[in-house]
């Protein structure tokens, strides 16, 4: 058997063996994008204005859960089904999409591809420079008019009504921009220098708001439509 | 008295078990203050020193923080109402009416956690959206989005498993309406129905596996995701702020 | 250090990896992470039939319906228990799933509308579950309806049948 020719033991020299605290590697240091600015110590300058939100926080709720009830209908019921049968608020956007489109489209397929959409939102790095959507008036102006008059005219022959609104509210909006866009600083002009993802998150976000509004105030029995002040009258 | 209070508090601080739990001293300089943060288990998520634009509250609205308070919020109220709650079908309604008509300060307890999680779906959202607004989503924090992205999945879930066991109708029909839109999903749609329902009707496996998936594996899984949230952020050079960003304005 | 350097990588080695052999080390590591990748793969199989439960406590799916005098012709009668509604027709009878096949709300039969309606997002079907309108998919299912040896009528949900078949009584 072959002599072991490392040698083992320990050693008391610190300079020969020098211990190694931590080990910056490019990769893995922070990339700090922008000026850093004046800085503040972490504690207290953080820590109290975390523990006041906090504060805040459980005050603002204490109260409203003082003085207003979480609901309790009656026993579960397998055999009956309560007229209007609705989800939480936060799935009522879904439900009023599952109005206009089958389950698999409405309760699989848009919410997947929306999350695959959000996921894939950082890697799409097409535009990091956040060119302003109207930077190339002409081709854009095509583009963005066919794109919407499609999306349009799809909505409108599935009489999906709740996403027509706010994409046509939108896409007004988007056009204006375009006609105001070489006027003197304005709120128009503001919009018109926001680059493509910009609106397309603005769409998405109007149109989530408005499926979920619809879906909350102006949906009654069968899902049929009501306006909201006639259901609480009497 | 307050002097003498303040001298009971030094002289408490002087001794040696104090200082056997409380080892980096009174943060009076700066270097304690950083040990304060560096070296507390809690408390090291944090950077130790933090940009000053970022602590306004138009930088992040305090979202994040916001949403993970909520979460503390649901986790203790959540626990607090497990003592009275069985996960069981006739009982789980019987023990509605329980917290709200019998239990001391349950009708509170519950109504606290009920608004705390709806607040937090919207809080959530809200965070996302003014994230992606900000640009806080660009290289190099592109993996922490897609772990916000799935956190906000699982609070969804959280809220949707949680909505079951109250065990009244609009749990149950809310819970049925779901479980037949996960079978429409193709080929896998059925068995993940039945496995999530632990058979083919919303029944007493169902209020068991929601109640499991509510309180364990949810809360576990939502803990280990929001520690690497935070730890990225802290790892990726804390909380910026937009280089134009000078007066709150763009 | 590189692989030329590295001592402890002998000639073997060295013209294994050059020519199409493969070494030691690689060939046990090869080894252990299919072994652990099998592993792996039967725990999650394992997992899967633990969750998926082999008995359940779940009410029956046949039951009898009464004698077939109790139903009079013309006549749509829920059976709420069960959630099938029994029509009967002069060609004969019908057993009509009530569960609307959108989204699996129990739908109502309105007699002065002469047809079955769902709250839940407003699907309308005929007594014999023919669609009328709204979003679902399909007519509502007709169940498997026999007589038995006493003259009852017995009913089988798991058993769907075309809309034509009728129990001639």
């Amino acid at each position: 058997m072959e002599k072991n020719k490392i040698e083992t033991g320990l050693s008391s020299d610190a300079k020969k063996e020098p211990r190694r605290v931590v080990f910056v590697t490019k990769k893995a240091s922070a990339k700090v994008v922008g000026e850093p600015g004046p800085q503040l110590m972490t504690y207290p300058h953080l820590l109290i204005r975390e523990a006041i939100a906090f504060q805040v926080l459980v005050i603002a709720m204490v109260l409203v859960a003082l003085l207003w009830d979480a609901p309790l209908e009656q026993l579960a019921n397998p055999l009956l089904t309560p007229n209007p049968a609705k989800a939480p608020w936060y799935f009522l956007g879904l439900q009023e999409l599952l109005h206009f489109f089958p389950p698999f489209v409405a309760g699989i397929l848009i919410p997947t591809l929306v999350v695959i959409a959000l996921v894939v939102i950082p890697y799409f790095n097409v535009n990091v420079e956040g060119e302003a959507i109207w930077s190339r008036p002409a081709q854009n102006l095509r583009i963005v008019l066919v794109t919407v008059f499609l999306l349009l005219a799809f909505l409108a022959v599935f009489h999906a009504w709740t996403i027509f609104l706010p994409t046509a509210l939108v896409a007004a909006l988007l056009l204006f921009s375009y006609t105001a866009r070489a006027g003197e600083n304005g709120l128009l002009q503001a919009l018109a220098r926001k680059p493509v993802s910009w609106w397309v998150m603005t769409w998405f976000i109007a149109v989530a708001l408005c499926l979920t509004v619809v879906g909350t105030f102006f949906r009654g029995p069968g899902w049929s439509w009501v306006w909201p002040w006639r259901t609480h009258v009497g | 008295m307050a002097t003498s209070f303040q001298s009971v508090l030094q002289n408490l601080r002087e001794t040696k078990v104090w200082k056997s739990i409380f080892r980096r001293g009174p943060a009076n300089t700066n270097r304690t203050r950083s040990l304060a943060v560096f070296g507390n288990l809690f408390l090291h998520w944090l950077p130790v020193k933090v940009r000053e634009k970022s602590l306004r509250v138009r930088a992040s609205y305090y979202l994040g923080s916001i949403s993970f308070l909520l979460f503390i919020v649901l986790f203790v109220t959540g626990i607090l109402l497990m003592f009275y709650y069985h996960p069981a079908t006739p009982h789980a309604y019987r023990d509605m009416k329980d917290l709200r008509f019998v239990v001391s300060n349950g009708v509170f307890l519950r109504n606290l956690h009920r608004l705390a999680a709806h607040l937090m779906v919207f809080a959530v959202f809200w965070h996302m959206f003014h994230v992606f607004y900000r640009g806080g989503y660009k290289p190099p924090h592109e993996f922490n989005w897609v772990i916000g992205v799935v956190l906000l999945l699982i609070t969804l879930f959280l809220s949707y498993t949680g909505y079951l066991l109250p065990w009244d109708q609009l749990a149950f029909w809310a819970v049925t309406v779901g479980t037949n839109i996960i079978s429409a999903m193709p080929f896998v749609g059925d068995k993940i129905r039945f496995l999530l329902l632990g058979g083919n009707i919303v029944g007493e496996n169902a209020l068991l596996r929601f109640y499991v998936l509510h309180v364990v594996i949810l809360p576990l899984v939502a803990f280990l995701l929001i520690g690497i949230h935070f730890w990225r952020v802290q790892k990726d050079g804390g909380l910026t702020v937009k280089p134009k960003d000078d007066d709150g304005k763009e | 250090m590189s692989d030329a350097k590295n001592p402890y990588i002998s000639q073997a080695s060295r013209s294994a990896q050059a020519g199409d052999g493969i070494t030691r080390r690689d060939f046990l590591n090869e080894i252990t992470l299919g072994a652990l990748g099998i592993a792996g793969l039967g725990s999650v199989a394992v997992t899967y039939q633990y969750f998926s439960p082999n008995v359940l406590f779940e009410p029956s799916t046949t039951f009898r319906a009464g004698n077939p005098d109790l139903y009079p012709v013309h006549s749509v009668t829920f059976l709420q228990d069960q959630l099938v509604y029994i029509v009967r027709m002069p060609e004969g009878f019908y057993a009509v799933s009530a569960v609307c096949t959108h989204l699996g709300c129990v739908t109502q039969w309105k007699p002065d509308a002469d047809m079955i309606a769902c709250p839940c997002h407003g699907s309308k079907f005929k007594g014999d579950g023919t669609k009328i309108e709204g979003p679902a998919p399909r007519p509502l299912p007709h169940f498997s309806i026999s007589l038995t040896a006493d003259g009852e009528l017995l009913v089988d949900k798991l058993q769907n049948i075309k809309p034509a078949q009728v129990l001639k009584v």
